[in-house]
Parts: structure tokens; sequence; C-alpha cells
């Protein structure tokens, strides 16, 4: 929710009750206000029409309205002192009822007694409620225009500042290396965030490129001890003096030695892929580096008598890395043929927005919505590191490319669209 | 044969000079930037083997620095930074190859001698053990002087075998040569086997002694007296 939105339905929240409480009052005064001016008003009349009898003696019943409401009439004795109420009466011809304010009251002139009754209708209560109504309308769409435009304005130039601030924040890529210039606020809270921000991104770029750094360093330093065990081996090897048993022995620690190897490499591989270090690209012809992979990994698979397909569709050409274009269909294409049943087959199709590689196996020994992780891998291929489809999946990110898998029939497929 | 390994790790250091050594060639070393700039400017070598990593400097720096004296020595980048833009880098800069660490000396020792071969064109061209003579240029292999029809793969592994003559090497060590760029991802080395009988069988075809010999446990030797 922006902004503004969020602040309006703040205020609309607190101006509601408020303006309800407003109203309650209002009709109650106004009620008021109103009967007392009617009550005046029939007081003035009342004081008038004494006058009246006094100057003309009249002793018969004389009506004052049309309506016969409000008369004057002789009469023998006195009831009260003067006395207000209010009377209801049916209209029959508009079948409503009419609320009226009444005042009676006595007049003694020259021994004879005279009744004055006077009536004014009043404002009946829904006309006024309406009246409310309406004014209260008004007055919530003014306050909500008003609320609205300067909320506005303030958007556009108290919180310019803020919202310059949010958009450069939405373009830094910490990968460039581009130092974030914010515009110089003359808020101070907004001076105070761009100097936090400014000193966070700088902290995490310093974190980041140590990190780099870091993982750079650890993999040389991995790698010398590993040459080190490597080149003594080879030299042990040499001596004619080993038992069989000690040879086997010496073979398993080359065996692990390599493995750790691998491993070093490609998990600083993955590192530097996250991390976007291979940045530069270029166009290539896939068809042309499929054919050169398949070739490349075919003679090691040779025994294993795989029946092998590639179609090309269509000449494609994409952007990317060329490292990282050896290692994402090179990775796809070794799975493929190291998962191959022997006498299987593989299909490679290529089509101007996807590569789709399959081959003939058995199911998968775990979830496959894992196949992507690190260190999953079936259970027959236990000298693999599991880290090659985790790389392609990687790569495939670092693009944007989809990777999608299906087994179906037996068969294999992964499928990447570009 | 001159070579000059700048290595600043004492124990590699140690090892590959005393494997060179072996293998005949004179041997000489330098342990930081500057010593090597020292050894570069004042003596002439055959081949520079330098590590990327160095005190007191970088070894690329010392690369670019032979190009500016025209030195003629063939240069191996040996690195532990593995990786592939400094390769691409190293050779873009005019070193003739370049080997991540870890590595098998066998490998080292083959990558020398190509080199070697590559720059020596005013010496035999062939290379010739007992009854086999090969023409590195043309890739070509003949016995007795009857021409054997070598994949790509077996010829790779023949002329391996030859450069690394009397040397055990280890199947995997074998397979990582064979595959290359790829042999990171590659976790099992049978498939050396189909491709070293068919070697053998050819060779022996046209008579050649079979000089391959199948070490238990670890690997083959080219042994030859």
């Amino acid at each position: 929710m922006k902004l503004i939105t969020k602040t309006i339905i703040y205020y609309l929240l607190i101006s509601l009750p408020l303006l309800l409480i407003a109203g309650f009052i209002s009709y109650f005064l106004i009620r008021q206000e109103l009967k007392d001016g009617t009550d005046e008003a029939l007081w003035k009349e009342k004081v008038t029409i004494e006058k009246q009898i006094y100057l003309f003696n009249k002793t018969k019943t004389i009506y004052l309205s049309l309506d016969s409401l409000s008369y004057i009439k002789p009469v023998n004795q006195v009831y009260s002192n003067f006395k207000f109420s209010d009377v209801s009466i049916i209209d029959k011809l508009e079948n409503e009822i009419l609320d009226y304010r009444v005042l009676q009251s006595f007049y003694i002139s020259k021994n004879q007694i005279y009744l004055i009754h006077l009536s004014k209708p009043t404002l009946e209560d829904d006309e006024l409620l309406e009246g409310l109504y309406s004014s209260f309308a008004l007055i919530i769409f003014f306050l909500l225009l008003a609320f609205f435009l300067v909320n506005w304005v303030i958007s556009k130039t108290l919180w310019k500042p803020f919202y310059q601030t949010l958009q450069q924040l939405n373009t830094y890529d910490l990968k460039n290396k581009s130092n974030i210039n914010f515009k110089i606020a003359t808020t101070k809270e907004f001076k105070q965030l761009n100097t936090a921000l400014v000193k966070m991104t700088d902290k995490i770029y310093l974190d980041y490129s140590q990190q780099k750094q870091f993982t750079e360093n650890a993999s040389h330093e991995m790698q010398t001890p590993l040459a080190i065990i490597k080149i003594s081996l080879d030299n042990l090897f040499q001596s004619t003096n080993f038992k069989e048993e000690e040879l086997i022995i010496l073979q398993n620690i080359e065996t692990s030695v390599n493995k750790l190897s691998q491993l070093n490499k490609s998990l600083l591989l993955l590192t530097k892929i996250e991390n976007n270090q291979f940045n530069n690209y270029e166009e290539i012809n896939l068809n042309t580096l499929v054919t050169k992979l398949v070739s490349d990994y075919q003679f090691i698979y040779e025994s294993k008598n795989i029946k092998l397909i590639i179609l090309n569709y269509e000449s494609v050409k994409i952007k990317i890395n060329t490292i990282l274009a050896d290692l994402i269909f090179g990775n796809l294409i070794n799975n493929a043929f190291k998962h191959t049943i022997v006498n299987g087959n593989i299909e490679i199709k290529l089509k101007n927005n996807s590569f789709t590689i399959s081959n003939s196996g058995k199911a998968l020994s775990f979830n496959e919505n894992d196949l992507f992780n690190r260190f999953k891998k079936d259970e027959a291929s236990k000298d693999s590191l599991g880290l090659g489809l985790a790389i392609v999946k990687s790569i495939a990110d670092n693009y944007k490319f989809k990777i999608s898998y299906t087994f179906n029939n037996n068969l294999h497929t992964f499928t990447m669209a570009f | 044969m001159k070579i000059l390994l700048i290595e600043d790790e004492p124990q590699l250091r140690k090892s590959i000079k005393l494997f060179l050594y072996n293998q005949g060639y004179t041997v000489e070393s330098a342990e930081d930037y500057e010593k090597a700039l020292d050894k570069i400017f004042n003596y002439d070598y055959d081949c520079i083997l330098v590590d990327v990593a160095l005190p007191k400097g970088n070894g690329l720096t010392i690369v670019k620095q032979l190009k500016t004296i025209n030195s003629k020595a063939g240069i191996i980048i040996i690195s532990a930074k593995n990786s592939l833009d400094d390769k691409i880098n190293g050779l873009d800069i005019g070193a003739d190859d370049y080997l991540p660490k870890p590595f098998h000396l066998s490998e080292l020792n083959a990558r020398i001698k190509s080199l070697i071969r590559r720059r020596n064109f005013d010496g035999e061209k062939n290379i010739i053990i007992n009854e086999i003579t090969i023409n590195p240029e043309n890739r070509n292999v003949k016995v007795n002087n009857n021409e054997v029809i070598l994949t790509s793969k077996e010829y790779d592994l023949l002329l391996y075998f030859i450069s690394n003559k009397n040397r055990v090497l280890s199947k995997s060590n074998i397979a990582e040569h064979l595959v290359g760029d790829h042999a990171d991802q590659i976790d099992n080395h049978d498939f050396i086997y189909t491709h070293l009988k068919n070697l053998r069988k050819k060779l022996i075809e046209k008579g050649c002694i079979d000089y391959i010999q199948t070490i238990y446990g670890i690997g083959y030797n080219f042994k030859i007296n």
C-alpha cells in the first residue's frame, strides 16, 4: 500500500468517529436552538396580540391562521400561567405527522379573560437529519480532496528525496562496482537516511569483495598442499619396493586427493558463478559448441555403446560467457552420458529458444525436487561429487534460463529455455 | 636444456626441481619475483615455469617482462588460482601453456616436452624410440617404418607414455591428461582401458614390442631399457 493511501486511511479512521460525534452534538444543539427561536417568535407574537386585545376589545373567538391552529378565545377562568408544549398533528391530506410548537397563555383585559393559543410548525427531525447528513458528506468530501491534494504535494516535494533514494537503491548492483551517489537532501531525517545507507552499502561492498578475495585465497592455499601431496605420490609410485597392499593404499590416497581437489575447484566455481564473476559474454553458436562437447565426452563413455542423435532444428546463437557455456552444456551432456544405461540412447534437440537433452535410464532414487541441489547424487554413482547439476542450475539462474526436468517412459529429459 | 622454475612454495619447488633434474634437464629456481627478474635478465633459458602468485610480485608481470626483452624461452604458467580467466589472461599476454595446480609431474613433463618440440624447429623433428617413430607435426606414428593408424586419443595416449617413459603413471593421471579441460567432471577413469587396449593391439600388430606394463593397483609404465 502506498504511503499516501495509508495516510489517508489513517486520517479517515481518526476523523470519521470525530465527525460522527460532532454530528450528534450538532444535531442536539441545532434542535435546541431552533426550539428556542420558535419559542421566542411565539412570545413576541403573544406580546403583540396582547397589545391588540387591549386596543380592540373583542368577545368572540378570533382565528389568526388559515389552519385554525392559532386563535384568541374569551374564556371564563385562568387555568395556568403561560405554557409551551409540543403537539403533533396528523395531516390527513398529506398523510404525515406535523410537529408544532404551541404557546398557551392567558390575558386579562377589561375584566375579560382571553386564551391566546399560538402554534408554529417546527422543523421536522428527519429534515434536520437530512440536512446534517448532506452537510457532513460535503465536509468529508472536501476534507478528503484537500487531504489528497496536500499529500500529493507533500510527496512531490517533501518526500522527493526519499523516493530518489529508493530509486537509487533499486538500481544498485553490488556486482558492478558503482558506488551509490545520493542527491543531497535538505531534510534532516533523509540526510541521516542517506548517510546510513552510504555507510551500509560501503560496508556490504567491502564485505563482498573481501569474501570474494577469501574464497580465491582459500582455494589457492588449499591447492598448494594438494599439489604437494599429488607430486609426492607421483614420486612414490616410481619406487619399486612396494607390496601389493601398500600400492592399494597409495591408490586410495590418490583417489581421495583427486576428489578433494575436484571438490575444491567446483565449490570455488560455484561461488564465482554466484558472485557473478564471469560477467563478460559473447555470442556463440550453440550447434557448434554442442557438437564439440559431445565429441569431447563421447570417447569417455565409448564402452557403453550409446546411440546418439543430435537434432539441429535451427541454428542457435546465444549471448553467454564462453567458460560458463562450456560448463553448463558440458555438465548436462556429461550427466546424460554418465546416467545412460548400456546400449541406451541420448537425444539432443536444438531449437531457436531451447536446448533439450534426453537419455534413457533408471528412475531417480531420490525426490526430483532435490535434483539440482548440491551434493545430491544417485545411489549408483558414489564417486560423483554431486555438484554438476548444481553448477548447471547456478549458471541457468545467472542468465535467467529456465531449466526443467521430466521423467517419462524411462527417459530423463532436461529442457533449457533461453 | 635449461629450465627456470619460479615457485615460492619450498616443498613444491624442491620436488619439481628434483623431478626435472632426473629427467635430464638443467634446472635453476627462483623463489620470489625479484630473484626471478634477476635471473631472466641475466641468463637465457629454454623453458620457464612461472607461478602466478609470488611474494613481492605477480607471475603474469614476469611473463610481460619476458615478452618485452624478446625472450625466446617457452613459458608455462603454473597457477593454484585455478581461475579460467587467469588462463585466458596468461595465454593472451604471451605464455605458451597454462597448468593449473595441483598437477601431475608427468603432465608437466609432457607439456615441457611438447613446448620444446614446438620451439626447436631446427632440431630433430621426429621422436624415435627403438622401432617407434613419431612425427608430432602431422601426428603420424610408424612402427618399423609401417604406418600405424591411431585415433586422436590413442595418439595422445602414446605420446604421453613416451614423454614419460620409464615412469609409473596412475590411471587418474592418464585419464586427466586425455580428458583435458573437462577432467573435473569425470569421476570414473575406467574408459582408459578401452583406449589402451586398442593402442596396444594396433602397435603389436605392426610388430612392436609391448612396452606398456600394467602396475597392479596403480596404473601403467611405458618401460624401455
